[in-house]
């Protein structure tokens, strides 16, 4: 085997990665936070009036956020939360739509007898991809990234 | 072996991939050993740990943490990624709510996993001192040297951040 594909398919592709992305840019937040002028976990926990330890949790995704919670997170580190939901754009140069790829590899596997690439799971052709969710952190005070919609 | 493409030719490590966004080019380099595949397939088809943390699945979040890897975003040292002993030939840790994986790193932004597991296990039974001794017994084995290891314990040697 050359290659194996992780494909665990389209619809839980995009929670993952949302959950993954609004995680991530929460632990990149505070540890830039951190690095200009201190801000700890327990510094966070004081100005929520709550456990470091639930911060912690949070913060690493032993514990689930909720909508009140990531915007208390966002609060105590001075950062707004921009929020949007968009259809998806195709940007100059990009790679094929997910659609076509998929039809095309789907063509490929009913054409070739053999390959060395390992599915699991059926290609799914990706139809809920006509909504995209993008949250982004930023600072309160920054001119970038201004949301057209913020919550 | 002394080669990236003498551990692929030996089916000692094999490439892995997940779907990317159209915008999103390979910018780092996945391999896995055919046992750490055969644990990711059994991911792929549900397996999890007893009690899970995430809100997300555990395969989700592996799938998450390649396309996070493979994409070239940036990982939270300590958060996401670290050595397990600061040491030449360092053994690395990548890491998710619920699960934890293994490896090493052949070049910068290139790296072979060997062992997953489930984050709970790991911590209720010490693994870490066990996964790092297998993975540098391997290498032995394989006649990996120096030039398919990382020197550095340093995040930036590991990832291009």
């Amino acid at each position: 085997m050359t290659s194996f594909h992780f494909d665990i398919g389209a619809r839980a592709r995009n929670a993952g990665r949302f959950i993954g992305r609004v995680r991530g840019e929460l632990l990149r937040a505070l540890s830039e936070r951190k690095s200009e002028g201190g801000l700890s976990q327990e510094a966070l926990a004081r100005k929520l009036d709550t456990e470091r330890s639930l911060i912690n949790r949070q913060l690493s995704g032993e514990s689930n956020l909720t909508l009140r919670s990531l915007a208390d997170l966002a609060w105590a580190m001075d950062l707004e939360i921009s929020f949007e939901l968009k259809k998806p754009a195709a940007d100059a140069g990009q790679n094929q739509p997910i659609q076509l790829q998929a039809l095309q590899a789907q063509t490929f596997q009913d054409q070739a007898t053999a390959t060395s690439t390992v599915r699991h799971g059926q290609i799914r052709y990706i139809n809920g991809a006509a909504r995209q969710v993008s949250v982004h952190v930023v600072p309160a005070n920054s001119e970038l990234g201004q949301p057209k919609k913020s919550a | 072996m002394k080669t990236i493409e003498e551990l692929v030719a030996a089916n000692a490590i094999s490439r892995i991939q997940v779907e990317m966004h159209p915008r999103d080019q390979e910018l780092r380099l996945l391999y896995g050993t055919p046992d750490f595949i055969e644990w990711l397939g059994r991911l792929a088809e549900g397996a999890g740990p007893e009690r899970r943390l995430g809100e997300a699945t555990v395969a989700e979040q592996v799938d998450d943490l390649i396309n996070t890897f493979l994409s070239g975003q940036p990982l939270v040292y300590m958060k996401q990624f670290r050595s397990i002993r600061a040491e030449k030939n360092a053994v690395w840790e990548f890491k998710t709510p619920d699960v934890r994986i293994f490896g090493w790193f052949l070049k910068k932004d290139c790296f072979v996993a060997v062992f997953g597991n489930w984050a709970d296990v790991i911590k209720d039974h010490d693994l870490y001192r066990g996964y790092r001794i297998s993975i540098r017994r391997m290498r032995r084995e394989w006649g990996v040297d120096e030039t398919l290891c990382v020197q550095g314990v340093l995040p930036g040697d590991v990832l291009s951040l």
